[in-house]
């Protein structure tokens, strides 16, 4: 695989990663409880800036322990064994996404257990300091950990094989992509955007967004199993031409 | 704010313990949300009133009343006076 082709890889797992929604709605909340609580648009900036903050640390520190992890197993495992489990992930989460990532609701709810969403929603309207921001948008990574995990590992598995200057690109690269929902909507809000508005594209957009996670996900499942496992298979078997 | 009328609120699926209305908490949502869609203070306070008037005004005839009973109204009403208010009231719990 060629850098720019490793690369391309990274964007479009972190274009897949962008699309769950979790860190989007938790920002989404905050913001309306920090402007309809009267905080000034200081504290409304430094909140959300904490927050998506916390998801970028969170992010670059997942997708690195799990580069260095997959760098330590390489050395003993059979890599194309592990393109398979990552291919086998990608297809079985994509489809999981299709049919469970929104509830079938009103709203922009999300496949996560009643109990856990509601203390999410609880904290969320509890953070008052950008401490506690900066500590929500670090768990709101960490609780979609099933759905980002098939993304992240696959950019990792990506990495593993480039230079050290390409990795950090790499890493860049996919925490600029993976971020960019959440650099979006943190600059509608700040340059006055109404929160209900922001809202309703989502909800009226719910389903083309789960459609594209799912679709992405299998899709490029897809291609690196045609690249990484079918094509070196039959070229060893026409002879390792 | 008119007055407060004695009926038990009972709350989200009968699964917490039964309280007292409290006007003031309304009021405060409703603020909350109008504040949100980032309305001007005092119409904001103006919606308030006339969701807590409305909403008092329908508890009355009755010893005992949901939550989410409370929470229909109070939109029904914040929908015909300040729709954006009441998409973001109405939907609050629904965005995670």
């Amino acid at each position: 695989m060629n850098e720019l082709n490793s690369l391309a890889i990274i964007a479009v797992a972190a274009l897949i990663h962008a699309s769950f929604q979790l860190s989007v709605s938790m920002l989404t909340l905050l913001s309306s409880h920090t402007i309809g609580a009267r905080r000034s648009h200081a504290r409304l900036l430094g909140l959300s800036g904490a927050f998506t903050l916390g998801v970028l640390v969170m992010t670059v520190l997942l997708l690195c322990t799990v580069a260095l992890l997959a760098q330590i197993m390489l050395y003993s495992a059979d890599s194309t064994l592990t393109w398979i489990t990552a291919c086998g992930l990608l297809f079985g989460l994509g489809s999981a996404v299709w049919i469970f990532y929104y509830r079938k609701e009103q709203g922009t709810t999300l496949w996560l257990p009643r109990g856990m969403a509601r203390y999410l929603s609880d904290r969320t309207k509890a953070t008052k300091q950008t401490a506690e921001a900066f500590g929500l948008g670090v768990s709101s990574v960490f609780a979609e950990l099933l759905f980002i995990f098939a993304p992240i590992l696959v950019s990792a598995l990506i990495l593993t094989g480039l230079s050290p200057a390409l990795q950090l690109a790499g890493i860049a690269l996919y925490a600029l992509v993976s971020l960019s929902p959440l650099i979006t909507v943190n600059s509608l809000i700040g340059s006055g955007h109404k929160i209900s508005r922001i809202q309703r594209w989502r909800e009226e957009n719910k389903s083309f967004m789960q459609f594209i996670a799912g679709g992405g996900l299998v899709a490029l499942g897809f291609y690196i199993y045609v690249d990484q496992v079918l094509s070196p298979t039959v070229m060893a078997a026409a002879g390792g031409f | 704010m008119p007055k407060r009328p004695l009926i038990d609120v009972v709350k989200r699926g009968g699964k917490r313990s039964t309280e007292a209305f409290d006007p003031t908490k309304l009021h405060a949502s409703v603020l909350a949300a109008c504040m949100s869609v980032r309305s001007p203070e005092a119409m904001a306070e103006s919606a308030a009133e006339s969701v807590c008037t409305v909403v008092i005004e329908w508890c009355r005839t009755r010893p005992e009343v949901t939550s989410d009973d409370l929470r229909r109204v109070a939109a029904d009403h914040l929908n015909r006076i300040h729709p954006e208010a009441a998409y973001l009231y109405k939907h609050h719990r629904l965005v995670l």
